[in-house]
């Protein structure tokens, strides 16, 4: 319910004026109102008072992270805090563009809740990803990772984070112990509070619902006729069992019921299935310190998208399996494997709109992980003829199977030529 | 790998919220009226809050006692989105016992509990501005000893006015913390809705410590007085353009720099 007309005007703690524009919605905590601020259309969310449980602390940690600024353009980071006034205070932070839809109510909209292609998807895990990334390399954590703070273009797989007020630096309690069903389990049966390695659980938890629309831990344990908070507590943490765990088996999926994880889990890449049952590993529930890294999710996810191409028969998207021609599964036609690109660990195909990420190329700092290196395109008036643009802001250097060698600026475009071997960074890229 | 299009919903239990409302002849008049728009209004906003829920999805019972005991949902719980709200009439007694014994009755997998993904724990809400006028100690005792479903329920219960037993109301849901007093219609219509979005709120979340009704009747009474629709910060409008530094621009090549590799 508002509280604040249209024209009401609060002030940040530095004293500039914020305007009350009008109301967007209630929240748990609060409301949120589209105000103007430093003559920008912005979001104000406005604590109710005595929503939250220590307020004092709570207002020195937003003043905090004001100060420090945002990690990373995915969060709607808060960008300056209101004086404290009317029994409490608020935050500004960006609007939210009404395209953006949030993970929850992509997970229960049927139809794939408005993605169109699961290369956006993995795109909204890439982002996910590097944006905590950013967050936990900053020395905070986020406590908090839900359905409700990801807000996601289905069209592309860009990602907005919102909820930023709960961040703190890694190790602090700021009262909140996170959503259940993405808690990590040692939070869940009351051993822990949350911090990066709890966050790594989470994250963990985001990837596996948005690649699989399914809960990890969701199968058998869970299809029970009642679900009381003793099997919840069972569940998401004493008896936390990943619905693929090789040994016990006593969590599967249930067909009629999580039918999405079980059409779409054979069809992941054997690295993806992989690194998903590390991440839901006895060991890594159990252990915080055994959780997956960011990186490890960001090599994977990175080539997992370089594997998806598009059907040319019936545009239906085919997972390629090991850099080879590849059968769709929707009309059977072959989808050829012209050139592939051999890297470090292992060869992508090369298909128009495959990107390199410095991660793929070898051992590299997580900082480096996404630093773009290049892409392959297609000749604009032959699509046949494709050529593999340098992108890595360093000349590149490639040597033909002649044995020349050329330096790449830049920008330059090389053609996809077998044999060609491409030097960049540390790493090499062979043309196949 | 079948087309993304093609994902269904993920699945989600089912939160059973059961009304248990006196439409004795006590309630007619103001009181009544004031029930019949506080549920049309609770429906819609109901309706609001449970569309993205992700983790529940919220079924409708209504049970009316007077002189018996009547479902108005006579054909087992109802999703929000198929429920519209038929006013109630008031008249008649306070047969309190004969709606235990009809919960006692629907709320078992053989009834009005029966699904393949299972529910959520229900939360049943009690409405009344009266004392029973049959033997609700053996009803209560029945359903208690017998119904599992009934007994792990979050209950809670709204007595109106002076005239309600707030003893045997707290009898029945089990702690007398779980009973709101309310003597204003005004307060009673805004108590109704509060009490359902809190109930499906909280009640919709996992949770690992044992009682949901304790959350849920501090929940609602912090809220008195305010609305409690679900978390959307972030907000609406405005434009999100931003160029993300992690990914290559793919901007197509223009006629003229796409080179001849004469001696590639």
């Amino acid at each position: 319910m508002a509280i604040f007309e249209p024209g009401k005007v609060l002030r940040t703690n530095l004293g500039e004026p914020i305007t009350v524009d009008s109301f967007i919605a209630s929240g748990g905590q609060g409301d949120v109102y589209k105000v103007t601020y430093g003559g920008k259309a912005k979001a104000l969310k406005w604590y109710r008072p005595k929503a939250l449980k220590d307020p004092d602390a709570f207002y020195e940690s937003l003043k905090r992270n004001t100060e420090k600024g945002s990690p990373d353009r995915a969060f709607l980071w808060p960008e300056a805090v209101t004086e404290r006034t009317e029994d409490s205070f608020g935050y500004i932070m960006d609007l939210r563009p009404e395209k953006y839809k949030e993970l929850a109510e992509v997970l229960v909209s049927s139809g794939g809740g408005g993605f169109r292609t699961f290369k956006a998807v993995v795109e909204a895990c890439i982002r996910i990803v590097a944006a905590f990334r950013v967050l936990h390399v900053r020395g905070y954590s986020y406590q908090d990772m839900n359905g409700g703070n990801f807000f996601i273009d289905p069209a592309t797989g860009d990602v907005l984070i919102c909820d930023n007020d709960n961040v703190a630096p890694n190790g602090t309690y700021t009262g909140i112990n996170g959503t259940p069903q993405y808690m990590a389990p040692e939070i869940v049966v009351g051993a822990a509070k949350p911090d990066t390695h709890t966050d790594e659980f989470s994250l963990a938890v985001v990837l596996f619902m948005l690649l699989c629309a399914s809960h990890p831990l969701e199968g058998e344990h869970w299809a029970v006729p009642c679900l009381t908070p003793d099997i919840e507590r069972m569940l998401y943490g004493s008896r936390a069992t990943f619905i693929f765990d090789p040994v016990d088996a006593s969590n599967r999926p249930v067909r009629g019921i999580h039918n999405n994880v079980l059409k779409r889990w054979g069809y992941l890449p054997e690295y993806m299935r992989t690194i998903f049952l590390n991440a839901f590993s006895r060991e890594a529930i159990t252990n915080p310190n055994k959780r997956v890294r960011e990186i490890n999710w960001l090599k994977a996810l990175a080539r997992f998208q370089s594997d998806i191409v598009r059907c040319p028969a019936c545009d239906n998207e085919i997972f390629i399996i090991n850099a080879a021609s590849t059968r769709c599964d929707k009309c059977g036609k072959l989808y050829e494997v012209k050139h592939t690109l051999k890297l470090y660990e292992y060869s992508v195909t090369a298909a128009k709109n495959t990107r390199i990420y410095r991660c793929q190329l070898g051992v590299c700092n997580a900082d480096e992980a996404l630093t773009p290196v290049g892409y392959v395109l297609a000749k604009p008036d032959d699509p046949n003829v494709l050529g593999f643009r340098n992108v890595s802001r360093t000349v590149m250097s490639a040597t033909t199977p002649s044995g020349v060698t050329r330096q790449v600026k830049d920008g330059d475009i090389i053609p996809l030529k077998p044999g060609i071997r491409v030097e960049v960074f540390d790493g090499e890229i062979m043309i196949q | 790998m079948p087309d993304i299009r093609e994902q269904e919903a993920i699945a989600r239990k089912l939160l059973p919220i059961i009304y248990v409302l006196d439409t004795s002849g006590s309630m007619s008049g103001d009181r009544i009226a004031a029930v019949n728009s506080a549920m049309n209004e609770t429906m819609e906003v109901l309706k609001d809050v449970s569309k993205n829920n992700p983790t529940a999805e919220l079924k409708i019972g209504v049970l009316q006692f007077a002189s018996g005991a009547s479902w108005i949902t006579d054909k087992g719980l109802v999703f929000m989105d198929d429920f519209y709200w038929n006013d109630l009439k008031a008249g008649g007694l306070t047969d309190l016992g004969v709606a235990l014994e009809e919960l006692d009755k629907k709320l078992s997998r053989s009834a009005f509990l029966n699904s393949s993904v299972g529910y959520k724990v229900p939360v049943i809400i009690f409405m009344s501005d009266g004392g029973p006028t049959d033997d609700y100690e053996a009803a209560l005792k029945k359903v208690n000893a017998s119904n599992r479903w009934f007994r792990a329920a979050v209950k809670i219960a709204i007595a109106v006015g002076d005239g309600a037993d707030r003893e045997v109301l707290a009898k029945i849901v089990g702690n007398p913390e779980a009973v709101i007093r309310v003597d204003d219609l005004e307060t009673l219509k805004k108590l109704i809705r509060v009490v359902s979005v809190t109930a499906f709120v909280l009640g919709s979340q996992s949770r690992s410590n044992n009682d949901a009704s304790d959350d849920i009747i501090k929940g609602i009474k912090d809220q008195m007085g305010m609305d409690t629709e679900d978390d959307k910060s972030g907000g609406k409008g405005g434009d999100g353009t931003g160029v993300n530094p992690d990914k290559p621009e793919e901007t197509p090549p223009q006629p003229g720099d796409w080179p001849d590799w004469p001696d590639w």
